[in-house]
């Protein structure tokens, strides 16, 4: 039919800022190097290579790729709600923490502790939420620099936590953790490699959200991220949206915690979420806030950031080009969002009576 | 004991003073109705320039007139996108955090490379004020500090001032409040942020300067540790007055001097449990006082015209 | 005689494809008042705008003082002499008096602010003007009428000669309307040309010197006021024209119950002022009770309050003998109450999504557009096709987006969504407002079928065509009170009269 034709196509023309975008931050980044006296058509295979190039290489960019996806896919949550929550560092590691505790200190059989810690590190996860959304709806405290406040707040809790209590009696002093049982990490998927289970979960996560955005609940979230005052004329409940929002969007980045507690770390280490909040952001806007989006941008990212540090080693272009390809593609995603504007402008119209 | 009270005094003016500079720009820039969550990458940015241009001119002079310049360029990107591209504000300070961040660390290894020992430069030394500094108690704690220390002070009476008594300190303070109004009464409400988004840049810099050059003798990429982030919020929580800003400054340096003292001592509360402190009061504060909307009316919104 | 500061001659200025002005005439003598004259659209405040410079006319010059000028921005208005004092005050809430005047000044010459010398001076102005006005105060702190002095007080400071009123009074209490009156003539006494845009004709007659009235974007007329010969009457036929044609049939209904029962309601505004006051009125099953009024009388609050959207500050509101006052928006879209509001497109559509979507916001939750879990997106394109059809929409199809489509389609779009879940009462506010015939017709004979069906309908309208087409009573709304309620048989002067604030009417439920 027509307009499902129309649809599709829409949606395909859709992913063409995002593709630029890549395109434009590749080509600058290009520059940066040649400027600095290195091979960019180098630079760049040695990434590619690093990411892909065998199968314990491409193993690992699966295993960076699970956590990165499922706090974007929270992250996304947020942000089609227009509330910025930045936080997904504090949030992962909640989830983390809760779930390497209960592994730990609960004596139960492995079964039970694999889904007491999921259950535990969800519900810290949507109460951390809920609470930092109540703040939002009920006393307008700004989440920019709540979410951002709380991510130093819990790293120093976890730094306190693997310096003091939690720390590894038998560990020679190291600031981490006991290690969980085996028998309740997720079983490796291939041998001689770190990919895990959680990919299943992560998986599962993707087409959850997928699916939570074909219901009612999550119209009203899209719908209070398009203009409130309409959401509150059509009778939703706008703070009580806010809220769940907040908490799903907390939720999903704690489960990643768990996620990746059971699957590669299996403790606590100080340090543990490093910047993957910060590339949760710029993955869930690549991805334009959408399930899909969000997977590939990820498989992406995650690309650039185990095949950044195969080139560092191998062609001594610095890591830190991979940060630098972040941040262009967050600058180019937002200024496509102006000329997307101008192109409807002048192409569509607006009808005249 | 007194040693220990002047020398935590001391150190909390020399530890302040980067989050002191960097909160004194942000005043201008959130008063006018700009979130700047780019200020960290632009500190970064700035510390590497200025550390470069020290180490290659053996100026300290130089090397602080560069990190104000590169400030106040660096700025102008997160200009352009607020206030032209009118993008999210959040978005686009992220992403320039991010790429300042990575600009950096690739400059550094670029221009020196991987060598044994880190590259140190002489850094500022501290001023001599012949008697004043004897003076037991005071002399020791407000006299014998380096440049950068006393020209943030100097920034506050000045920042103070521009804000209250000139024009563009008036003009600035409508333009963050009610943009239309200022609008209508003739007031070119995106030249007046671009001014204050890109003067945050310049403080910033300086920012950025004290630290390669002045609270330590060399660049390494953590160096700024969230300072910027610091900053942003010590100005929320002093209500971009410049007097509080420079209290709350020393209040979250000084928990910070604390916790490095206390360890020497023995003392045994956590020093994480310390350091969390400011950012714990920063939350709760922001829960006592949001309720009443006192952020400049218009913060974190852009301004157009046509819009109603 | 007066000598001519200001004439602005064959002014045109079009919206889109409609006229706001159409080759007008005005000419200002100094030290007069000028009277303004139109209903809403009349095209007064386009026509001002021009003027201070926030518009440019597509044709048509302004002559000052002789010599023809151009004014391309407010700041250059202010350096020509011509201040404005618009109806929403351009005030900063947080600064005080001095600084708020110390921002408008049209040249700062230093770099540094000196407030004692600005409040030296407001303090002079002040007391020559009768103004009364604490320069340290907050704005926040002042009452409405205060703060009109603050901008009044800024535009004297500019030295302004030419003083463009906005709409006044239309937030101040009589007493403060009176206080200002008194300063115009002050004003008026040292040589300041003052133009008073207004549609209050008591107030014309009471301070004007001459008065231009606008209709439609078009010149009436241009007439000298005498405050003892001049006839509201005529000032009120001359700005609203000419015979209504009552063109739609409408079946005489039995009498239909009381559906929607509002006793003594009141409620404040954003200002904290009374913009509800003590009004009473029901509306029938199967009637159409228009309220009319000029924009700006308590109606927006009004139709917050029956929503949802506000709480009363006292009074009642009974849906079919149950008390819905201060419900919730859910509770209300519950019983069945539909709503159309004014600013169609804040409140009334999310400009970025389709037509389908915009079909189902308020009913999205429940079937058939939720099955089970999840939503149904095949029965919301049903439902927009089926609103496509029946009320002709013109859209490609319906996953177009709103924002592309004409005023009066998405008007429609509305109306769909409103009408689909037959309601038992329907609040429409100002429905046909920017829409073009065609469409206007539309929508006046769907609200008289609805009406005809035995739908209970509020309609708020400052458009009197509107009002007697359609109404089966009409209440007159002005400064949140009732004015009267009377029959559409009525004549047209006297509905113009009270909605001008002039006579108590009748009033009879």
């Amino acid at each position: 039919m027509n307009s499902k034709y129309h649809q599709a196509r829409s949606r395909l023309f859709s992913l063409i800022p995002s593709l630029i975008s890549i395109l434009l931050a590749c080509l600058v980044s290009s520059i940066i190097l040649l400027l600095s006296g290195h091979d960019p058509i180098e630079a760049f295979t040695s990434l590619a290579v690093g990411a892909f190039g065998n199968s314990y290489r491409f193993s690992e960019t699966l295993v960076k790729a699970i956590p990165i996806t499922v706090i974007a896919l929270g992250t996304s949550v947020a942000f089609k709600a227009q509330l910025w929550n930045i936080g997904g560092n504090s949030q992962y590691t909640i989830g983390a923490i809760v779930a390497v505790a209960v592994s730990i200190y609960l004596d139960l059989p492995p079964v039970f502790l694999v889904v007491l810690s999921f259950l535990a590190a969800l519900a810290a996860g949507l109460v951390f939420g809920a609470f930092l959304g109540a703040m939002k709806a009920r006393l307008n405290v700004n989440e920019v620099i709540t979410t951002l406040m709380f991510d130093y707040i819990i790293a120093f809790l976890l730094s306190w936590l693997v310096y003091g209590p939690m720390m590894d009696p038998e560990g020679f002093g190291f600031p981490q953790t006991a290690l969980i049982p085996k028998a309740v990490m997720f079983t490796k998927l291939i041998a001689n490699s770190r990919l895990h289970g959680g990919l299943f979960v992560a998986l599962l996560l993707v087409v959850f959200l997928f699916l939570f955005w074909k219901t009612p609940q999550g119209f009203s979230i899209t719908m209070v991220g398009q203009s409130r005052t309409v959401a509150k004329a059509s009778g939703v409940k706008v703070s009580k949206t806010i809220i769940i929002t907040m908490a799903l969007s907390a939720g999903f980045a704690a489960m990643a915690g768990w996620i990746d507690a059971l699957g590669i770390h299996g403790r606590l280490q100080d340090n543990l979420a490093g910047s993957l909040g910060s590339v949760a952001i710029v993955v869930a806007l690549l991805g334009r806030l959408h399930p899909i989006g969000i997977a590939v941008s990820a498989l992406f990212f995650s690309a650039l950031i185990v095949g950044g540090n195969t080139m560092q080693r191998f062609v001594g272009v610095p890591f830190s080009l991979v940060t630098i390809i972040q941040g262009l593609v967050i600058i180019f995603v937002i200024c496509s969002n102006m000329f997307e504007h101008i192109w409807h402008k002048k192409r569509g119209g607006v009808q005249h009576d | 004991m007194i040693d220990f009270i002047i020398s935590l005094l001391s150190g909390t003016l020399r530890t302040s003073t980067p989050i002191l500079l960097a909160a004194l720009g942000q005043v201008y820039t959130q008063k006018s109705g700009i979130l700047d969550l780019s200020v960290e990458g632009t500190m970064i940015v700035s510390c590497l320039a200025a550390f470069i241009a020290t180490f290659f001119s053996q100026s300290l002079f130089l090397g602080m007139l560069t990190a104000v310049i590169v400030g106040f360029l660096y700025s102008s990107l997160m200009a352009f996108l607020c206030i032209t591209v009118k993008a999210n504000q959040v978005i686009a300070g992220t992403a320039l955090t991010m790429l300042g961040t990575g600009l950096a660390s690739f400059l550094y290894r670029a221009v020196f490379g991987i060598r044994e020992l880190p590259p140190v430069i002489q850094s500022c030394q501290n001023l001599e004020f012949g008697f004043l500094g004897e003076i037991p108690f005071i002399g020791p704690i407000l006299f014998c500090h380096n440049i950068t220390i006393y020209l943030a002070l100097f920034l506050v009476v000045v920042t103070w001032f521009v804000m209250n008594k000139t024009v563009f300190g008036l003009y600035t303070h409508a333009v963050g409040e009610f943009p239309r109004a200022a609008d209508s009464k003739g007031i070119r409400v995106s030249l007046i942020r671009y001014a204050c988004v890109m003067i945050g840049g310049m403080y910033s810099g300086l920012a950025g300067a004290s630290m390669s050059l002045g609270f330590m003798n060399t660049y390494t990429d953590h160096m700024i540790a969230g300072r910027g982030f610091i900053a942003i919020a010590v100005v929320v929580f002093a209500r971009w007055h410049p007097v509080k800003v420079l209290g709350t400054a020393l209040l979250f340096g000084g928990a910070n001097t604390l916790q490095m003292r206390m360890q020497s001592i023995g003392i045994d509360i956590p020093n994480q449990l310390l350091q969390a402190i400011p950012y714990l009061l920063t939350v709760i504060i922001l829960l006592g006082v949001s309720k009443h909307v006192n952020f400049p009316s218009a913060f974190g919104t852009p301004y157009s015209r046509d819009e109603t | 005689m007066g000598e001519t500061v200001l004439q602005m001659q064959g002014i045109t200025k079009y919206f889109g494809s409609m006229a706001a002005n159409h080759e007008v005439d005005f000419s200002l003598e100094k030290g007069k008042v000028h009277g303004l004259l139109g209903e809403n659209g009349a095209g007064k405040t386009t026509l001002m705008n021009i003027l201070f410079g926030l518009h440019k006319p597509d044709s048509g010059s302004i002559i000052l003082d002789g010599k023809e000028v151009a004014i391309h921005s407010p700041a250059e208005a202010m350096s020509l002499g011509i201040g404005m004092v618009h109806q929403h005050f351009m005030l900063v809430p947080t600064m005080t008096v001095t600084e708020n005047v110390m921002l408008g000044l049209r040249l700062p010459r230093y770099p540094l602010i000196n407030p004692a010398i600005a409040k030296r001076r407001i303090e002079e102005l002040s007391t020559q003007f009768a103004l009364n006005v604490d320069p340290q105060a907050l704005i926040s702190q002042l009452s409405v009428g205060q703060q009109q002095r603050v901008e009044i007080i800024t535009a004297l400071y500019n030295q302004t000669r030419i003083l463009i009123l906005d709409e006044p009074t239309a937030v101040l209490t009589p007493d403060e309307a009176r206080e200002l009156f008194e300063i115009l003539r002050v004003l008026k006494a040292h040589g300041t040309s003052v133009i008073l845009i207004s549609h209050k004709l008591d107030e014309i007659i009471s301070i004007a010197d001459d008065v231009t009235i606008l209709r439609n974007g078009e010149l009436v007329c241009n007439a000298k006021i005498d405050i003892h010969t001049t006839r509201k009457e005529d000032l009120s036929a001359m700005m609203v024209g000419r015979n209504i044609d009552f063109n739609f049939a409408k079946q005489a209904t039995g009498e239909g119950r009381t559906l929607l029962s509002v006793q003594h309601l009141s409620a404040y505004n954003d200002r904290g002022v009374h913009a509800v006051n003590d009004l009473t009125f029901t509306v029938r099953k199967g009637e159409i009770l228009a309220i009319a009024g000029v924009d700006g009388n308590g109606q927006k609050e009004l139709c917050e309050v029956l929503t949802g959207l506000r709480k009363s500050s006292s009074g009642s509101v009974m849906l079919d003998d149950q008390d819905i006052t201060d419900a919730g928006p859910a509770e209300i879209i519950e019983k069945q109450v539909a709503y159309v509001p004014e600013d169609r497109q804040r409140t009334g559509l999310i400009m970025n999504w389709d037509v389908s979507q915009n079909i189902v916001l308020k009913s999205f939750h429940k079937k058939p557009y939720t099955k089970g879990l999840f939503l149904s997106p095949k029965a919301m394109t049903q439902t927009a096709e089926k609103a496509i059809t029946d009320f002709t929409i013109k859209t490609e199809s319906s996953s177009c987006i709103v924002k592309n489509l004409s005023g009066g389609n998405q008007q429609k779009v509305i109306l769909a969504r409103e009408l689909t879940e037959n309601p038992a009462l329907l609040i429409v506010s100002h429905p046909t407002r920017g829409l073009d015939v065609g469409a206007m017709e539309y929508v006046r004979s769907l609200l008289i079928s609805k009406r005809n069906a035995g739908v209970a309908i509020l309609l708020i309208s400052a458009d009197l065509d509107e009002v007697f087409q359609t109404a089966d009573r009409i209440l007159v709304m002005y400064n949140g009170r009732a004015m009267g309620v009377v029959e559409p048989t009525v004549d047209i002067q006297t509905i113009g009269h009270m909605m001008a604030g002039v006579v108590q009417g009748a009033s009879h439920e």
